[in-house]
C-alpha cells in the first residue's frame, strides 16, 4: 500500500463504496408526485415546495440557527463526554475479568431498560434545563460504547497478553501498547451504535419539554398547525442524520485504516 | 445436568452484587442516607407496581403497548421480508432503491411524532407512524443481505440438480437466508417496542409510555420507576420469547446463540 | 550478548551453558486436583547450539516452552539462563509463538512491530540500525512499511521471528513456528532459521512434532513422551552442515536418525 497521495486515495474509495445515484430514484418520484398531486391547500399534506417556505420563514425569523445549533452542540458534547467515561470505564471492568463477572448481571439489569424511559427520570431529578438534556444525552449514548469496549478488552487476545508478558511490559504499557489499540475498533462500532440513540433521545428530550433545540421547533410548529414547517423539519433532521452518520463513517474508516479489514455485517 | 454443575454456571459473584446494591439502595433510602425527594426505594418501588396492577390500570396499559408493538412489528415483517427478498434477488431492484434506503434509514423514529399527531392526533395510528419506518429496516437489511449473501456454492448445487426458479428460492434460497432474518426480526421487535413506549410518551396518550410521563409529571416516582421496570421486564420477555421461538422452529441454526 | 558473526568455538561450547532446566516440574491447579503436566525435565542448551524438542501432542511441549519462558512458574525445579535462575520473563531468553496472527501487534507496521522489544530502552538510531538488520536477516527489508495482515503467514512468521531478533537474545524459544504454513515455505523458513542461527550464534531450542524437521535442524533432539512428559532421551544428530534440504534429507544416516526417533516416541500417537 503505497500511497503518494493519501487523500486522493481515500476521495476514491470513500466515492466507490457510495451505492449508485440511480437509487434515489424511489425517493424523487415520491417527492415530485406529492408536488405534483398537492395543488390545493392541504392542511395535512403541503407540497415539497411549502416545506422549503417553511423552513425559510423559520430561518428568517431567527429561529431555525439556534435550534440547530443547541441540537447539535448538545449531542456532541454528549458523545464526546460518553466516549470519555465508557471508554475509561469499559476498559477499566475489562481488564478485570472478575470485576466484570460480577457486575455482569447489573449491567445487564440496567442494559434492558431502553433510553428514551429514562428521560422521565431525569425531568424528575433534574428539571428542565439543559443540564438535564446533556445528562441524558450521555446516559443514553454510554451504554453502547462501555460494553463494546468491555467486551473486547476482555477478549484481547490471550496470547497478545503473553507476548505483552514476554517482553516484560509494564501494566501502564500493556494497556497503552496492546490493550487499547486492541479495542479500538470496538470503541468506533459502540459509538456508531451510540450515534443514532443519542439522536433520537435529545430529539425526545426537546420534543417533551420544549427545550431549545429542532425538537422543540418540530412540536411547537404541530401545535400551531403549521404543518409546511413539520415535514420541512422532519426533512432536517433526515438530512441532519444522514450527514453525522456520514462523517462518522470516514471518520471510522480513517482511523480504522491500519486494521486488517473486516467483513462489516449488517446485523447491528 | 447434575446439580454440582448447575450450581457451578450461576453467576454467584454477580448475583450477590445485584442484591446487594438493591439492599444498599434500600438501606440508604430508609435510613434517611440518600434524601432526595424523587428517588424511592426499591420497596416503594415494588408496591407502587403491585398498585398499579391491583387498580387495573397496569393491564390495560401493557395490553395498548403489546398491540402497539405487534401491529408496528408484523407490519414491519410482511413489509420488510417481501421488499427485502425482492431486493435481495434482483440487482437492479437494488440499484434503483439502496440509496434511498440509506437516506431513510437514519432518520429517528422519534422525529416522525409530530407529524403523526398533525394526521392522526392522539390515537394509534400515530404510535404507528413513528413506529413503522425504523422498525421496517432491520428486517428488510437482514433480509436483502441474507438473500444476497447465500453462498455461490449452494446455487452451484441448485443448478447440479436442476432446481427451477421457484424451487431455487423456497428449498435453498429461503433456509439459507433465514439466520439473519431471524436476527432481523429479533432485532425489530425490541426496536418496535422501544418506539411504541417513545410514541406513547409524546404521540398517544396511552400505554406504557404515557404512563412514565403521567407518573413523573404526578410526581409518583414509585410508580414512574414501576412503570420502566415492566418496560425493561416485557422487552427482556420479548427477547428471549424470541429466541425460544427461533430455537424451536430452526434447532440447527447455531449462529443465533450468541447473537446479542 | 550473542551477536558473534560465526558460531562460536566448539571449545567454548563445552564451557558456558547458555540455557538449562533442572528437574523442572509444571503442574496445573484445576477446581481441587492438581495435574502434573510435565515432570523432572532436565537438559542444557550450548551458546550457538540449536535444540530440537520432539514429541506427540498432549506431552506438554508448549507447557514446557512457557516455563523456559517465563511465563509459567514451575512446581519445583529450576530454570536457568547463563547460570542464573529465571523468575519471570528473562531479558535474554524470546519466545515465538506458532500463532502468528495474534502474535503481532496487527495495527501497527512490520518496522514497529520489529521494534516492539526494544523501543523503551534504546535510542532512535541504535533502533533503526537493530530493526534494519533484523528485518535483512529474514528478508523483510522491502516490507518495512506493510501492515502484518497484507503479508502472507510465512511472512507474518518472519515478522515474528525478526522481532524476536531485534533483541539480540541469547536463547530464541520456538513453539512449533512453522505448524501452520505449507510444505514450500516450511522449507524455505527451516534453511532461514539455520541461516540465522550461523550468523548470529544464537542458541535456538525449537519444539516441533514433526520428526523429520527436528532431524533436519536439531545439533542435538529430546524426545518428550508420556504423560506427565518426560524427557524420553536426548540424542546427538551428527549430520554435517551445512545442511540441505535435498541431500541432507536423503542421506542414509538422516534416515536411521528418524527411525531411532520414532521409536523413542514410541507407537502410543496422542
Amino acid at each position: 500500500m503505497r500511497h503518494t497521495r493519501p487523500w486522493q486515495q481515500y476521495f476514491k474509495l470513500g466515492v466507490a463504496a457510495l451505492p449508485s445515484a440511480k437509487g434515489l430514484l424511489p425517493l424523487v418520484v415520491l417527492l415530485g408526485a406529492w408536488q405534483l398531486l398537492q395543488t390545493g391547500n392541504s392542511p395535512y399534506f403541503p407540497p415539497p415546495s411549502d416545506w422549503w417556505n417553511g423552513l425559510m420563514l423559520l430561518s428568517k425569523s431567527g429561529r431555525l440557527y439556534p435550534a440547530l445549533s443547541a441540537t447539535t452542540i448538545t449531542l456532541l458534547l454528549g458523545l464526546v463526554l460518553a466516549v470519555a467515561v465508557g471508554t475509561g470505564v469499559g476498559l477499566f471492568i475489562g481488564v478485570f475479568p472478575r470485576l466484570s463477572r460480577a457486575i455482569g448481571p447489573l449491567l445487564e439489569f440496567l442494559r434492558a431498560i431502553p433510553p428514551p424511559a429514562i428521560v422521565p427520570v431525569a425531568i424528575l431529578f433534574m428539571g428542565y434545563d439543559e443540564r438535564m438534556k446533556l445528562t441524558v444525552v450521555v446516559l443514553a449514548a454510554i451504554w453502547p460504547i462501555l460494553l463494546n469496549t468491555s467486551s473486547a478488552a476482555e477478549r484481547v487476545h490471550p496470547l497478545l497478553l503473553d507476548v505483552a508478558r514476554s517482553f516484560r511490559l509494564s501494566a501502564v504499557d500493556r494497556m497503552r501498547l496492546i490493550i487499547l489499540p486492541s479495542v479500538v475498533p470496538a470503541i468506533l462500532l459502540g459509538i456508531r451504535v451510540a450515534l443514532p440513540v443519542a439522536i433520537v433521545v435529545t430529539l425526545l428530550v426537546e420534543i417533551l419539554t420544549s427545550i431549545e433545540g429542532i425538537g422543540a421547533l418540530m412540536i411547537g410548529a404541530q401545535r400551531n398547525f403549521q404543518s409546511p414547517q413539520v415535514y420541512g423539519l422532519l426533512v432536517l433532521i433526515g438530512l441532519f442524520g444522514l450527514l453525522v452518520n456520514n462523517i462518522f463513517a470516514v471518520f471510522e474508516a480513517i482511523l480504522l485504516r491500519r486494521w486488517p479489514p473486516k467483513t462489516q455485517s449488517e446485523n447491528f | 445436568m447434575d446439580k454440582g454443575r448447575l450450581i457451578a454456571r450461576i453467576n454467584w459473584p454477580g448475583t450477590a452484587v445485584l442484591v446487594f446494591v438493591g439492599l444498599a439502595w434500600e438501606a440508604a433510602v430508609r435510613s434517611g442516607l440518600l434524601e432526595y425527594e424523587y428517588l424511592p426505594a426499591p420497596s416503594a418501588i415494588a408496591l407502587g407496581w403491585g398498585e398499579l396492577a391491583r387498580e387495573g390500570i397496569l393491564g390495560p396499559d401493557i395490553a395498548h403497548t403489546l398491540i402497539s408493538v405487534a401491529i408496528g412489528w408484523a407490519a414491519a415483517m410482511v413489509l420488510g421480508i417481501s421488499l427485502g427478498f425482492l431486493l435481495g434477488l434482483s440487482a437492479t431492484a437494488r440499484r434503483y432503491s439502496l440509496a434511498s434506503i440509506e437516506v431513510l434509514r437514519p432518520m429517528p423514529g422519534v422525529a416522525f411524532a409530530p407529524v403523526g399527531l398533525l394526521l392522526f392526533g392522539f390515537s394509534l395510528k400515530t404510535e404507528m407512524v413513528v413506529t413503522i419506518l425504523p422498525v421496517l429496516w432491520p428486517v428488510l437489511v437482514n433480509t436483502m443481505g441474507g438473500v444476497t449473501g447465500v453462498h455461490q456454492r449452494l446455487y452451484d448445487v441448485g443448478r447440479t440438480f436442476r432446481l427451477s426458479r421457484k424451487d431455487t428460492i423456497l428449498r435453498i434460497i429461503l433456509p439459507a437466508a433465514m439466520p439473519p432474518i431471524v436476527v432481523g426480526a429479533r432485532i425489530s421487535l425490541g426496536l418496535a417496542l422501544v418506539l411504541a413506549v417513545v410514541a406513547e410518551m409524546v404521540g398517544n396518550p396511552e400505554g406504557l409510555g404515557y404512563g412514565i410521563v403521567r407518573e413523573q409529571q404526578a410526581l409518583r416516582p414509585d410508580l414512574m420507576f414501576a412503570y420502566i421496570v415492566t418496560v425493561g421486564f416485557i422487552g427482556i420477555v420479548l427477547n428471549a420469547a424470541m429466541l425460544a421461538l427461533a430455537e424451536a422452529l430452526f434447532p440447527s441454526f447455531r449462529q443465533l446463540r450468541g447473537a446479542p | 550478548m550473542g551477536s558473534a558473526e560465526k558460531r562460536s568455538d566448539p571449545g567454548d561450547r563445552a564451557i558456558s551453558p547458555a540455557f538449562e532446566c533442572r528437574l523442572v516440574t509444571v503442574e496445573f491447579l484445576h477446581k481441587f486436583s492438581r495435574k502434573r503436566i510435565i515432570e523432572d525435565i532436565s537438559f542444557l542448551v550450548r551458546s550457538g547450539e540449536f535444540l530440537t524438542i520432539v514429541g506427540p501432542s498432549g506431552t506438554g511441549k508448549t507447557t514446557l516452552l512457557r516455563a523456559m519462558g517465563g511465563l509459567t512458574p514451575t512446581a519445583s525445579g529450576s530454570v536457568l539462563v547463563h547460570g542464573k535462575k529465571l523468575d519471570g520473563p528473562p531479558d535474554d531468553v524470546v519466545i515465538v509463538f506458532q500463532d502468528y496472527s495474534n502474535a503481532l501487534l496487527q495495527w501497527r507496521t512490520v518496522a514497529a512491530n520489529v521494534a516492539f522489544g526494544i523501543e523503551r530502552n534504546l535510542d532512535r538510531k541504535e533502533i533503526e540500525q537493530r530493526v534494519h538488520d533484523a528485518l535483512a536477516l529474514v528478508g523483510l527489508e522491502s516490507n518495512a512499511e506493510d501492515y502484518p495482515w497484507q503479508l502472507s503467514g510465512g511472512m507474518q512468521q518472519r515478522v515474528q521471528i525478526a522481532r524476536a531478533l531485534a533483541l539480540r537474545p541469547a536463547v530464541m524459544l520456538m513453539d512449533e513456528p512453522f505448524a501452520a504454513l505449507d510444505a514450500m515455505t516450511k522449507a524455505s523458513m527451516q534453511d532461514e532459521l539455520l541461516r540465522v542461527r550461523d550468523r548470529t550464534g544464537t542458541s535456538f531450542v525449537f519444539i516441533t512434532h514433526d520428526i523429520e524437521e527436528a532431524v533436519y535442524l536439531g545439533d542435538r533432539i529430546a524426545v518428550l513422551k508420556g504423560s506427565p512428559g518426560r524427557i524420553e532421551q536426548i540424542f546427538d544428530i551428527g549430520l554435517p552442515a551445512p545442511r540441505d534440504q535435498l541431500s541432507t534429507r536423503q542421506l542414509p544416516k538422516f534416515l536411521e536418525y528418524r527411525y531411532a526417533v520414532h521409536q523413542a516416541i514410541g507407537r502410543e500417537h496422542g
